[in-house]
């Protein structure tokens, strides 16, 4: 598994597509169908396809979210997900956005634990988190 | 040795706090929880954080404002959650300390810092969504801005939590003295 995070509008997909060599095949997380996450090699917008699932009455306990995670991590292995990464901001002052947020935050925490890669993508320039064979590399330290 | 802890929601860096103060020498651990339990949500959310304590020796204090009055074993390790709350409680609550908040909030970290061993306090990022909001809601934002910055600077170590992935952003620095004598 591989994890690909960042803000809105950040350039992750092409990074994703351009590093991994993956170029057909990838599954809108906003509009696939649900069933498409456990099959498909690739998948942008994994964040709404987390509110579509919630939406449907998927999702809703943390349990279910975490066992959401260890099922996709066991079920589709060399998958790489694209997602934008979301908690960045002001608490929302509704119930079900604040579920959202925190759903997704807590999906993609138990995905990062056993990913063999997680990248932020800022400024379409992929920074490492987490990296195959090795220890999570701490690399960049701006107050230093 | 103090540790500022911050990240989003949802990042994990609850869980990152915890293990850094199982880690720590320290035998008491002390947990200051800030956050006033609104609603069933509230509720809920201060059980999940019990609940992960639970088991692991935490003797719970709950403070929601006035931090520089509290006392806390000497050599303790204490876990402060969370700073947003804190000022939010300091800004807004009646018995808070209204427009002196940032300077309450510093205050009382720096004084549980005097007091305790390992200090370990989580925060949060709330700035990068990119909304404009109404002004009560900017003023806080820039309080807790502020206090954050202020809280690095009085930190030895700074670390964000992506996921439950740690980052570096002020490592702990060995003394020079230290470094002197380890270099003959």
């Amino acid at each position: 598994m591989k994890l690909v995070i960042g803000g809105a509008f950040q350039g992750k997909l092409d990074w994703a597509k351009r590093t991994y060599g993956l170029r057909e095949g990838w599954a809108d997380g906003s509009l696939c169908g649900l069933e498409e996450i456990w099959s498909c090699p690739g998948m942008f917008h994994f964040h709404e396809y987390v509110l579509r699932a919630m939406e449907q009455g998927m999702l809703q306990s943390e349990q279910e979210g975490e066992a959401f995670a260890r099922r996709l991590l066991e079920r589709n292995p060399g998958l790489i997900l694209v997602t934008n990464e979301l908690g960045y901001g002001i608490v929302p002052t509704d119930a079900f956005d604040r579920r959202f947020r925190e759903m997704t935050g807590r999906i993609c925490t138990g995905l990062a634990a056993e990913a063999e890669e997680v990248v932020r993508v800022v400024c379409g320039l992929g920074v490492k988190l987490k990296e195959a064979k090795e220890e999570p590399s701490h690399v960049f330290s701006p107050l230093c | 040795m103090m540790h500022l802890i911050t990240g989003g929601s949802g990042s994990g860096k609850s869980a990152y706090a915890e293990e850094r103060i199982l880690e720590a020498p320290e035998r008491r651990r002390i947990y200051i929880a800030t956050m006033l339990p609104y609603g069933e949500e509230g509720k809920r959310r201060v059980e999940r954080h019990r609940r992960m304590r639970r088991d692991k020796g935490f003797e719970t204090v709950e403070r929601y404002t006035g931090l520089s009055g509290l006392k806390v074993p000497e050599g303790s390790a204490v876990l402060l959650e969370c700073i947003s709350n804190l000022a939010a409680n300091e800004r807004y609550q009646e018995e808070g300390a209204g427009e002196d908040a940032w300077s309450a909030v510093v205050e009382g970290v720096r004084s549980l810092k005097r007091q305790c061993g390992t200090l370990v306090v989580v925060t949060n990022e709330v700035f990068s969504d990119g909304f404009v909001y109404d002004s009560s809601t900017m003023e806080y934002m820039k309080l807790l801005g502020a206090i954050n910055q202020e809280l690095a600077r009085e930190a030895d170590r700074v670390t964000e939590v992506v996921y439950g992935i740690p980052l570096d952003l002020k490592k702990e620095r060995v003394s020079e003295a230290k470094e002197r004598w380890e270099n003959g």
